[in-house]
Protein backbone atom coordinates (compact mmCIF):
# COMPACT_ATOMS: atom_id res chain seq x y z
CA UNK A 1 0.00 0.00 0.00
CA UNK A 2 1.11 3.50 -0.66
CA UNK A 3 0.07 6.62 1.20
CA UNK A 4 -0.26 9.87 -0.72
CA UNK A 5 1.86 12.39 1.17
CA UNK A 6 -0.04 15.29 -0.39
CA UNK A 7 -3.29 13.99 1.05
CA UNK A 8 -2.26 12.41 4.37
CA UNK A 9 -3.15 14.47 7.44
CA UNK A 10 -1.48 12.10 9.90
CA UNK A 11 -4.62 11.05 11.77
CA UNK A 12 -3.03 7.63 12.39
CA UNK A 13 -6.20 5.59 11.83
CA UNK A 14 -4.43 3.30 9.38
CA UNK A 15 -1.68 2.40 11.87
CA UNK A 16 -3.79 0.10 14.05
CA UNK A 17 -5.69 -1.39 11.12
CA UNK A 18 -2.52 -2.58 9.39
CA UNK A 19 -2.33 -6.37 9.80
CA UNK A 20 1.46 -6.25 9.93
CA UNK A 21 1.87 -3.06 11.99
CA UNK A 22 3.79 -1.69 9.00
CA UNK A 23 2.36 1.86 8.95
CA UNK A 24 3.94 4.56 11.09
CA UNK A 25 4.17 8.32 11.42
CA UNK A 26 7.21 10.02 9.91
CA UNK A 27 8.88 13.12 11.28
CA UNK A 28 6.86 15.29 8.90
CA UNK A 29 3.68 14.17 10.68
CA UNK A 30 2.46 12.01 7.80
CA UNK A 31 1.96 8.28 7.69
CA UNK A 32 4.08 5.94 5.63
CA UNK A 33 3.90 2.20 4.93
CA UNK A 34 7.09 0.19 5.37
CA UNK A 35 7.23 -1.52 1.96
CA UNK A 36 9.39 -4.36 3.25
CA UNK A 37 6.80 -5.33 5.88
CA UNK A 38 3.56 -4.48 3.99
CA UNK A 39 1.96 -7.67 2.62
CA UNK A 40 -0.48 -5.84 0.28
CA UNK A 41 -3.56 -7.27 2.00
CA UNK A 42 -5.39 -3.93 1.35
CA UNK A 43 -7.28 -4.20 4.65
CA UNK A 44 -6.50 -0.53 5.41
CA UNK A 45 -7.85 0.55 2.01
CA UNK A 46 -11.10 -1.42 2.33
CA UNK A 47 -11.74 -0.80 6.02
CA UNK A 48 -11.10 2.95 6.14
CA UNK A 49 -13.86 4.85 4.38
CA UNK A 50 -12.66 7.77 2.32
CA UNK A 51 -14.40 10.83 3.78
CA UNK A 52 -13.22 12.87 0.83
CA UNK A 53 -12.24 16.02 2.72
CA UNK A 54 -9.74 18.43 1.25
CA UNK A 55 -6.41 17.98 3.09
CA UNK A 56 -5.91 21.75 3.52
CA UNK A 57 -9.33 22.03 5.16
CA UNK A 58 -8.62 19.24 7.67
CA UNK A 59 -5.24 20.76 8.51
CA UNK A 60 -6.75 24.25 8.92
CA UNK A 61 -9.55 22.99 11.20
CA UNK A 62 -7.02 21.15 13.32
CA UNK A 63 -4.83 24.23 13.60
CA UNK A 64 -7.77 26.30 14.80
CA UNK A 65 -8.83 23.62 17.29
CA UNK A 66 -5.30 23.24 18.66
CA UNK A 67 -5.11 27.00 19.21
CA UNK A 68 -7.94 26.53 21.67
CA UNK A 69 -6.27 23.39 23.07
CA UNK A 70 -8.99 21.25 21.52
CA UNK A 71 -8.64 18.15 19.44
CA UNK A 72 -10.80 16.37 16.89
CA UNK A 73 -11.17 12.64 17.24
CA UNK A 74 -12.05 11.07 13.90
CA UNK A 75 -14.12 7.87 13.70
CA UNK A 76 -11.90 4.80 13.76
CA UNK A 77 -12.99 3.53 10.36
CA UNK A 78 -12.26 6.54 8.17
CA UNK A 79 -9.41 7.99 6.19
CA UNK A 80 -10.45 11.69 6.18
CA UNK A 81 -8.75 12.52 2.89
CA UNK A 82 -8.56 9.21 1.00
CA UNK A 83 -4.76 9.11 1.18
CA UNK A 84 -4.43 5.33 0.89
CA UNK A 85 -3.48 4.40 -2.66
CA UNK A 86 -3.24 0.76 -3.77
CA UNK A 87 -0.25 0.52 -6.11
CA UNK A 88 -0.10 -1.46 -9.33
CA UNK A 89 1.90 -4.50 -8.31
CA UNK A 90 4.45 -6.15 -10.54
CA UNK A 91 5.99 -9.60 -10.21
CA UNK A 92 7.30 -10.78 -7.79
CA UNK A 93 5.70 -8.25 -5.41
CA UNK A 94 2.27 -9.12 -6.85
CA UNK A 95 2.52 -12.45 -5.05
CA UNK A 96 2.02 -10.59 -1.75
CA UNK A 97 -1.53 -9.60 -2.72
CA UNK A 98 -2.28 -13.02 -4.23
CA UNK A 99 -1.58 -14.66 -0.87
CA UNK A 100 -2.67 -11.92 1.52
CA UNK A 101 -5.76 -10.29 0.02
CA UNK A 102 -8.76 -12.66 -0.07
CA UNK A 103 -10.44 -10.45 -2.67
CA UNK A 104 -7.65 -11.12 -5.17
CA UNK A 105 -8.23 -14.29 -7.17
CA UNK A 106 -5.06 -16.34 -7.05
CA UNK A 107 -3.83 -16.96 -10.61
CA UNK A 108 -2.80 -20.53 -9.70
CA UNK A 109 -6.05 -21.71 -8.07
CA UNK A 110 -8.72 -19.55 -9.67
CA UNK A 111 -10.17 -18.77 -6.22
CA UNK A 112 -9.60 -15.96 -3.77
CA UNK A 113 -7.16 -16.39 -0.90
CA UNK A 114 -4.21 -18.63 -0.31
CA UNK A 115 -5.69 -22.10 -0.09
CA UNK A 116 -7.58 -24.80 -1.93
CA UNK A 117 -10.73 -26.85 -1.35
CA UNK A 118 -8.80 -29.45 0.71
CA UNK A 119 -11.36 -31.55 2.69
CA UNK A 120 -14.18 -29.08 2.23
CA UNK A 121 -15.41 -30.85 -0.90
CA UNK A 122 -13.88 -34.23 -0.11
CA UNK A 123 -17.08 -36.19 -0.63
CA UNK A 124 -17.13 -35.12 -4.30
CA UNK A 125 -13.42 -34.69 -5.10
CA UNK A 126 -12.01 -37.67 -3.16
CA UNK A 127 -8.91 -35.65 -2.39
CA UNK A 128 -8.27 -37.38 0.95
CA UNK A 129 -9.16 -41.07 0.68
CA UNK A 130 -9.37 -44.03 3.05
CA UNK A 131 -6.07 -44.58 4.82
CA UNK A 132 -4.81 -41.10 3.99
CA UNK A 133 -4.25 -37.96 6.04
CA UNK A 134 -4.26 -34.39 4.83
CA UNK A 135 -1.83 -31.98 6.46
CA UNK A 136 -1.94 -28.20 6.24
CA UNK A 137 1.00 -26.19 7.47
CA UNK A 138 -0.02 -22.55 7.47
CA UNK A 139 2.93 -20.26 7.95
CA UNK A 140 2.59 -16.72 9.30
CA UNK A 141 -0.77 -17.37 10.91
CA UNK A 142 -1.93 -15.98 13.27
CA UNK A 143 -1.14 -12.33 12.60
CA UNK A 144 2.61 -12.58 12.09
CA UNK A 145 3.21 -12.96 8.35
CA UNK A 146 5.85 -15.09 6.69
CA UNK A 147 8.69 -14.62 4.23
CA UNK A 148 9.07 -17.22 1.52
CA UNK A 149 12.61 -17.86 2.73
CA UNK A 150 11.06 -19.30 5.93
CA UNK A 151 8.39 -21.15 3.98
CA UNK A 152 11.17 -22.74 1.92
CA UNK A 153 12.94 -23.98 5.08
CA UNK A 154 9.80 -25.86 6.10
CA UNK A 155 9.11 -27.17 2.58
CA UNK A 156 12.70 -28.44 2.37
CA UNK A 157 12.39 -30.18 5.74
CA UNK A 158 9.20 -31.96 4.63
CA UNK A 159 10.08 -32.81 1.02
CA UNK A 160 12.61 -35.61 1.79
CA UNK A 161 9.81 -37.50 3.58
CA UNK A 162 8.02 -37.77 0.24
CA UNK A 163 4.53 -36.50 1.04
CA UNK A 164 2.20 -35.87 -1.89
CA UNK A 165 2.23 -32.11 -2.25
CA UNK A 166 -1.15 -30.84 -3.47
CA UNK A 167 -0.44 -29.53 -7.00
CA UNK A 168 -3.30 -26.98 -6.90
CA UNK A 169 -1.91 -25.36 -3.77
CA UNK A 170 -0.40 -21.88 -4.42
CA UNK A 171 2.80 -22.58 -2.43
CA UNK A 172 3.37 -25.90 -4.17
CA UNK A 173 3.07 -24.11 -7.50
CA UNK A 174 6.05 -21.98 -6.46
CA UNK A 175 8.30 -24.99 -5.82
CA UNK A 176 11.19 -25.37 -8.23
CA UNK A 177 11.17 -29.08 -7.48
CA UNK A 178 8.71 -30.87 -5.14
CA UNK A 179 11.41 -33.45 -4.38
CA UNK A 180 13.65 -30.85 -2.73
CA UNK A 181 11.07 -28.32 -1.53
CA UNK A 182 13.15 -25.52 -3.01
CA UNK A 183 11.14 -22.40 -3.87
CA UNK A 184 11.74 -20.16 -6.88
CA UNK A 185 14.53 -17.75 -5.96
CA UNK A 186 12.80 -14.56 -7.08
CA UNK A 187 10.06 -14.84 -4.43
CA UNK A 188 12.18 -15.73 -1.38
CA UNK A 189 12.34 -12.09 -0.22
CA UNK A 190 8.58 -11.59 -0.49
CA UNK A 191 6.42 -11.48 2.63
CA UNK A 192 2.79 -12.64 2.83
CA UNK A 193 0.13 -12.59 5.54
CA UNK A 194 0.14 -16.37 5.50
CA UNK A 195 0.79 -19.25 3.14
CA UNK A 196 -0.22 -22.88 3.35
CA UNK A 197 1.91 -25.89 2.51
CA UNK A 198 -0.70 -28.53 1.75
CA UNK A 199 0.08 -32.23 1.44
CA UNK A 200 -1.23 -35.71 2.04
CA UNK A 201 0.37 -38.88 3.24
CA UNK A 202 -0.64 -42.25 4.64
CA UNK A 203 -2.06 -42.16 8.18
CA UNK A 204 0.86 -44.07 9.68
CA UNK A 205 3.31 -41.44 8.43
CA UNK A 206 1.68 -38.62 10.41
CA UNK A 207 4.18 -38.95 13.32
CA UNK A 208 7.13 -38.71 10.96
CA UNK A 209 5.84 -35.51 9.33
CA UNK A 210 5.05 -33.92 12.70
CA UNK A 211 8.50 -34.77 14.03
CA UNK A 212 10.11 -33.09 11.00
CA UNK A 213 7.96 -30.02 11.65
CA UNK A 214 8.88 -30.07 15.32
CA UNK A 215 12.51 -29.87 14.35
CA UNK A 216 12.32 -27.16 11.69
CA UNK A 217 10.00 -24.85 13.69
CA UNK A 218 13.01 -23.73 15.73
CA UNK A 219 14.75 -22.41 12.62
CA UNK A 220 12.07 -20.00 11.46
CA UNK A 221 11.12 -16.49 12.51
CA UNK A 222 7.36 -16.86 12.34
CA UNK A 223 4.48 -18.93 13.65
CA UNK A 224 2.80 -21.92 12.05
CA UNK A 225 -0.78 -23.13 12.42
CA UNK A 226 -0.91 -26.86 11.79
CA UNK A 227 -3.97 -28.89 10.76
CA UNK A 228 -4.62 -32.55 10.05
CA UNK A 229 -7.60 -34.18 8.36
CA UNK A 230 -8.95 -37.51 7.20
CA UNK A 231 -12.02 -39.17 5.78
CA UNK A 232 -14.18 -40.61 8.56
CA UNK A 233 -15.05 -44.29 8.85
CA UNK A 234 -18.64 -45.41 8.32
CA UNK A 235 -19.42 -44.97 12.03
CA UNK A 236 -18.01 -41.43 12.09
CA UNK A 237 -14.68 -42.35 13.71
CA UNK A 238 -11.83 -40.00 12.77
CA UNK A 239 -8.85 -42.16 11.73
CA UNK A 240 -6.09 -39.56 12.14
CA UNK A 241 -6.80 -39.05 15.85
CA UNK A 242 -5.08 -42.27 16.84
CA UNK A 243 -1.93 -41.43 14.88
CA UNK A 244 -1.68 -37.87 16.14
CA UNK A 245 -2.02 -39.07 19.74
CA UNK A 246 0.53 -41.82 19.15
CA UNK A 247 2.94 -39.12 18.03
CA UNK A 248 2.36 -37.31 21.33
CA UNK A 249 0.35 -34.31 20.15
CA UNK A 250 -2.99 -33.07 21.39
CA UNK A 251 -5.97 -32.24 19.21
CA UNK A 252 -8.27 -29.24 19.40
CA UNK A 253 -11.84 -29.81 20.67
CA UNK A 254 -13.09 -27.80 17.70
CA UNK A 255 -12.44 -28.27 14.03
CA UNK A 256 -14.01 -28.48 10.64
CA UNK A 257 -16.57 -31.10 9.67
CA UNK A 258 -17.57 -31.83 6.10
CA UNK A 259 -21.05 -33.24 6.62
CA UNK A 260 -21.05 -34.96 3.22
CA UNK A 261 -23.99 -33.42 1.35
CA UNK A 262 -22.21 -32.76 -1.98
CA UNK A 263 -23.18 -34.63 -5.16
CA UNK A 264 -22.18 -36.59 -7.18
CA UNK A 265 -20.32 -38.60 -4.55
CA UNK A 266 -16.76 -39.58 -5.34
CA UNK A 267 -16.56 -43.36 -5.59
CA UNK A 268 -13.42 -44.94 -4.21
CA UNK A 269 -12.18 -48.20 -5.78
CA UNK B 1 -8.44 -22.67 2.79
CA UNK B 2 -8.16 -23.33 6.50
CA UNK B 3 -10.04 -20.18 7.44
CA UNK B 4 -12.24 -21.40 10.24
CA UNK B 5 -10.08 -24.27 11.47
CA UNK B 6 -7.82 -22.49 13.93
CA UNK B 7 -10.33 -20.55 16.03
CA UNK B 8 -8.89 -20.54 19.50
CA UNK B 9 -10.55 -20.61 22.87
CA UNK B 10 -11.67 -22.74 25.76
CA UNK B 11 -14.37 -25.35 25.21
CA UNK B 12 -16.76 -23.07 27.07
CA UNK B 13 -16.00 -20.06 24.90
CA UNK B 14 -16.27 -22.13 21.71
CA UNK B 15 -19.76 -23.23 22.66
CA UNK B 16 -21.21 -20.09 21.10
CA UNK B 17 -19.18 -20.10 17.91
CA UNK B 18 -20.22 -22.10 14.85
CA UNK B 19 -19.61 -21.38 11.19
CA UNK B 20 -21.68 -23.15 8.56
CA UNK B 21 -20.47 -22.73 5.00
CA UNK B 22 -21.12 -24.05 1.53
CA UNK B 23 -18.53 -24.53 -1.17
CA UNK B 24 -19.08 -25.93 -4.65
CA UNK B 25 -16.15 -28.01 -5.93
CA UNK B 26 -14.57 -26.22 -8.90
CA UNK B 27 -13.92 -29.33 -10.94
CA UNK B 28 -17.17 -31.16 -10.10
CA UNK B 29 -20.31 -29.21 -9.29
CA UNK B 30 -19.49 -25.49 -9.51
CA UNK B 31 -21.40 -25.04 -12.74
CA UNK B 32 -24.97 -24.06 -11.99
CA UNK B 33 -24.23 -23.75 -8.26
CA UNK B 34 -25.32 -20.10 -7.83
CA UNK B 35 -29.01 -20.82 -7.07
CA UNK B 36 -27.96 -23.58 -4.65
CA UNK B 37 -25.64 -21.28 -2.72
CA UNK B 38 -28.36 -18.62 -2.70
CA UNK B 39 -30.78 -21.16 -1.23
CA UNK B 40 -28.14 -22.11 1.33
CA UNK B 41 -27.94 -18.45 2.39
CA UNK B 42 -31.72 -18.13 2.58
CA UNK B 43 -31.92 -21.19 4.81
CA UNK B 44 -29.20 -19.83 7.09
CA UNK B 45 -30.86 -16.43 7.23
CA UNK B 46 -34.03 -17.93 8.74
CA UNK B 47 -32.12 -18.88 11.89
CA UNK B 48 -30.65 -15.46 12.73
CA UNK B 49 -26.95 -15.76 11.95
CA UNK B 50 -24.78 -13.10 13.61
CA UNK B 51 -22.72 -12.67 10.44
CA UNK B 52 -22.75 -13.82 6.82
CA UNK B 53 -20.55 -13.29 3.82
CA UNK B 54 -18.15 -14.62 1.26
CA UNK B 55 -14.66 -13.85 0.05
CA UNK B 56 -15.84 -12.10 -3.11
CA UNK B 57 -18.45 -9.58 -1.93
CA UNK B 58 -17.45 -9.06 1.70
CA UNK B 59 -19.66 -9.45 4.76
CA UNK B 60 -23.16 -8.31 5.61
CA UNK B 61 -22.05 -6.24 8.62
CA UNK B 62 -20.47 -3.61 6.40
CA UNK B 63 -22.31 -0.32 6.00
CA UNK B 64 -25.42 -0.22 3.79
CA UNK B 65 -25.58 -3.90 2.82
CA UNK B 66 -28.98 -5.14 1.67
CA UNK B 67 -29.05 -8.84 2.53
CA UNK B 68 -31.42 -9.83 -0.30
CA UNK B 69 -29.28 -8.00 -2.86
CA UNK B 70 -26.22 -9.62 -1.33
CA UNK B 71 -27.73 -13.08 -1.86
CA UNK B 72 -28.96 -12.27 -5.37
CA UNK B 73 -25.48 -11.35 -6.62
CA UNK B 74 -24.01 -14.81 -5.92
CA UNK B 75 -22.45 -16.46 -8.95
CA UNK B 76 -21.52 -20.02 -9.86
CA UNK B 77 -18.60 -21.43 -7.88
CA UNK B 78 -18.75 -18.93 -5.02
CA UNK B 79 -18.77 -19.96 -1.37
CA UNK B 80 -20.95 -18.53 1.39
CA UNK B 81 -20.69 -18.63 5.18
CA UNK B 82 -22.97 -17.93 8.14
CA UNK B 83 -22.04 -17.65 11.82
CA UNK B 84 -24.28 -18.88 14.64
CA UNK B 85 -23.96 -18.59 18.39
CA UNK B 86 -26.04 -21.55 19.50
CA UNK B 87 -26.14 -25.21 18.70
CA UNK B 88 -29.92 -25.29 18.51
CA UNK B 89 -29.87 -22.98 15.49
CA UNK B 90 -27.09 -25.01 13.87
CA UNK B 91 -29.13 -28.16 14.40
CA UNK B 92 -32.10 -26.61 12.61
CA UNK B 93 -29.94 -25.28 9.77
CA UNK B 94 -28.35 -28.70 9.22
CA UNK B 95 -31.73 -30.44 9.32
CA UNK B 96 -33.11 -28.06 6.72
CA UNK B 97 -30.01 -28.36 4.52
CA UNK B 98 -30.32 -32.16 4.58
CA UNK B 99 -33.97 -31.82 3.61
CA UNK B 100 -33.18 -29.31 0.84
CA UNK B 101 -30.57 -31.68 -0.66
CA UNK B 102 -28.79 -28.90 -2.56
CA UNK B 103 -25.97 -31.18 -3.74
CA UNK B 104 -23.14 -28.82 -2.77
CA UNK B 105 -20.62 -29.44 0.01
CA UNK B 106 -21.57 -28.13 3.45
CA UNK B 107 -19.05 -27.78 6.25
CA UNK B 108 -19.47 -26.80 9.88
CA UNK B 109 -16.67 -25.41 12.03
CA UNK B 110 -17.10 -25.69 15.77
CA UNK B 111 -16.93 -28.16 18.62
CA UNK B 112 -16.61 -31.49 16.82
CA UNK B 113 -18.66 -33.62 19.19
CA UNK B 114 -21.56 -31.18 19.06
CA UNK B 115 -21.47 -31.08 15.27
CA UNK B 116 -21.44 -34.87 15.12
CA UNK B 117 -24.50 -35.00 17.36
CA UNK B 118 -26.23 -32.57 14.99
CA UNK B 119 -25.42 -34.76 11.99
CA UNK B 120 -26.73 -37.87 13.72
CA UNK B 121 -29.94 -36.14 14.75
CA UNK B 122 -30.39 -35.32 11.07
CA UNK B 123 -29.83 -38.96 10.16
CA UNK B 124 -26.40 -38.63 8.54
CA UNK B 125 -22.83 -39.47 9.52
CA UNK B 126 -20.03 -36.92 9.03
CA UNK B 127 -17.81 -37.45 5.99
CA UNK B 128 -14.44 -35.83 6.77
CA UNK B 129 -12.95 -33.99 9.70
CA UNK B 130 -10.04 -31.62 10.17
CA UNK B 131 -8.41 -30.82 13.53
CA UNK B 132 -6.10 -28.00 14.50
CA UNK B 133 -2.84 -29.01 16.12
CA UNK B 134 -2.36 -25.49 17.42
CA UNK B 135 0.35 -22.94 16.90
CA UNK B 136 3.99 -23.89 16.39
CA UNK B 137 7.16 -21.93 15.70
CA UNK B 138 8.06 -18.49 17.08
CA UNK B 139 5.25 -18.28 19.62
CA UNK B 140 7.05 -15.51 21.49
CA UNK B 141 5.83 -13.20 18.72
CA UNK B 142 2.20 -13.73 19.68
CA UNK B 143 0.05 -11.43 21.82
CA UNK B 144 -1.98 -12.27 24.94
CA UNK B 145 -4.56 -15.07 24.79
CA UNK B 146 -7.77 -13.06 24.39
CA UNK B 147 -6.32 -10.92 21.59
CA UNK B 148 -5.36 -14.12 19.81
CA UNK B 149 -8.86 -15.51 20.28
CA UNK B 150 -10.38 -12.44 18.64
CA UNK B 151 -7.77 -12.41 15.84
CA UNK B 152 -8.44 -16.05 14.91
CA UNK B 153 -12.14 -15.33 14.41
CA UNK B 154 -11.06 -14.04 10.99
CA UNK B 155 -9.39 -16.90 9.15
CA UNK B 156 -7.48 -14.64 6.80
CA UNK B 157 -5.98 -12.73 9.73
CA UNK B 158 -7.38 -9.38 8.59
CA UNK B 159 -8.26 -8.23 12.13
CA UNK B 160 -4.94 -6.93 13.38
CA UNK B 161 -3.65 -7.37 16.92
CA UNK B 162 -3.26 -3.57 17.16
CA UNK B 163 -6.84 -2.84 16.12
CA UNK B 164 -8.10 -5.27 18.77
CA UNK B 165 -5.99 -3.49 21.40
CA UNK B 166 -7.27 -0.12 20.16
CA UNK B 167 -10.87 -1.33 20.50
CA UNK B 168 -10.17 -2.47 24.08
CA UNK B 169 -8.88 1.05 24.79
CA UNK B 170 -11.95 2.63 23.17
CA UNK B 171 -14.30 0.50 25.24
CA UNK B 172 -12.37 1.36 28.39
CA UNK B 173 -12.61 5.07 27.59
CA UNK B 174 -16.30 4.66 26.67
CA UNK B 175 -15.73 5.99 23.19
CA UNK B 176 -17.45 2.85 21.90
CA UNK B 177 -19.57 0.17 23.51
CA UNK B 178 -18.18 -3.36 23.39
CA UNK B 179 -20.88 -4.21 20.84
CA UNK B 180 -19.88 -1.31 18.59
CA UNK B 181 -16.20 -2.18 18.93
CA UNK B 182 -16.87 -5.82 18.00
CA UNK B 183 -18.94 -4.66 15.02
CA UNK B 184 -16.06 -2.46 13.92
CA UNK B 185 -13.64 -5.40 14.06
CA UNK B 186 -16.10 -7.56 12.11
CA UNK B 187 -15.93 -5.18 9.16
CA UNK B 188 -12.30 -6.16 8.52
CA UNK B 189 -13.15 -9.82 7.95
CA UNK B 190 -14.09 -10.16 4.29
CA UNK B 191 -15.56 -13.68 4.35
CA UNK B 192 -18.06 -12.91 7.10
CA UNK B 193 -16.86 -15.71 9.40
CA UNK B 194 -16.01 -13.31 12.25
CA UNK B 195 -18.30 -13.82 15.25
CA UNK B 196 -19.10 -10.34 16.65
CA UNK B 197 -21.00 -11.73 19.64
CA UNK B 198 -18.04 -13.79 20.83
CA UNK B 199 -15.72 -10.87 20.07
CA UNK B 200 -17.87 -8.60 22.24
CA UNK B 201 -17.61 -11.02 25.16
CA UNK B 202 -13.85 -11.26 24.72
CA UNK B 203 -13.47 -7.46 24.54
CA UNK B 204 -15.41 -7.09 27.79
CA UNK B 205 -13.20 -9.71 29.39
CA UNK B 206 -10.08 -7.82 28.30
CA UNK B 207 -11.46 -4.51 29.56
CA UNK B 208 -12.14 -6.00 32.99
CA UNK B 209 -8.75 -7.66 33.08
CA UNK B 210 -6.81 -4.47 32.44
Amino acid sequence: MEIDKEKCVGCGNCHAVCTMGAIYLEEDGKSVANQEECVECSTCYRFLRNEGYMPWLVRAVRKVLSAFRLGYLAKVDVCPTGALTPPELKWPRSIRAAFSDPIVVHPGTGIGGRGTEEIKCNEVTGRIRKGEAGLVVEMGRPGTGAYFRDIEKVAMALAPLGPFFEPKNPVIQLLEDPKTGKIKGEVLGEKVLSAIIEMKTSLERIPEILQALEKVQKEIDTVISVGVSSRCLADGTIPHMEWVRKAGYSLSPNGKTNIGLGRPRFQED
Amino acid sequence: MTNTLHRRGTRDSLKNDYVVFSLPARSVNAQGSAPKVQEFMRICLKYNPVNMGDGRHGNVLKDNVDIQEFIAQKKDGEMAAAVFTDMEAVQKVIAELIEADLGISINVSGLLEEVQTCCRKGGIERHSVEHSLGIWGAKDRLPERETLEVNTLCGHGLVSFNLIRKMVEYVKLRRLTAEEAAGTLAKCCECGVFNPVRAEQLLLKMVKKE
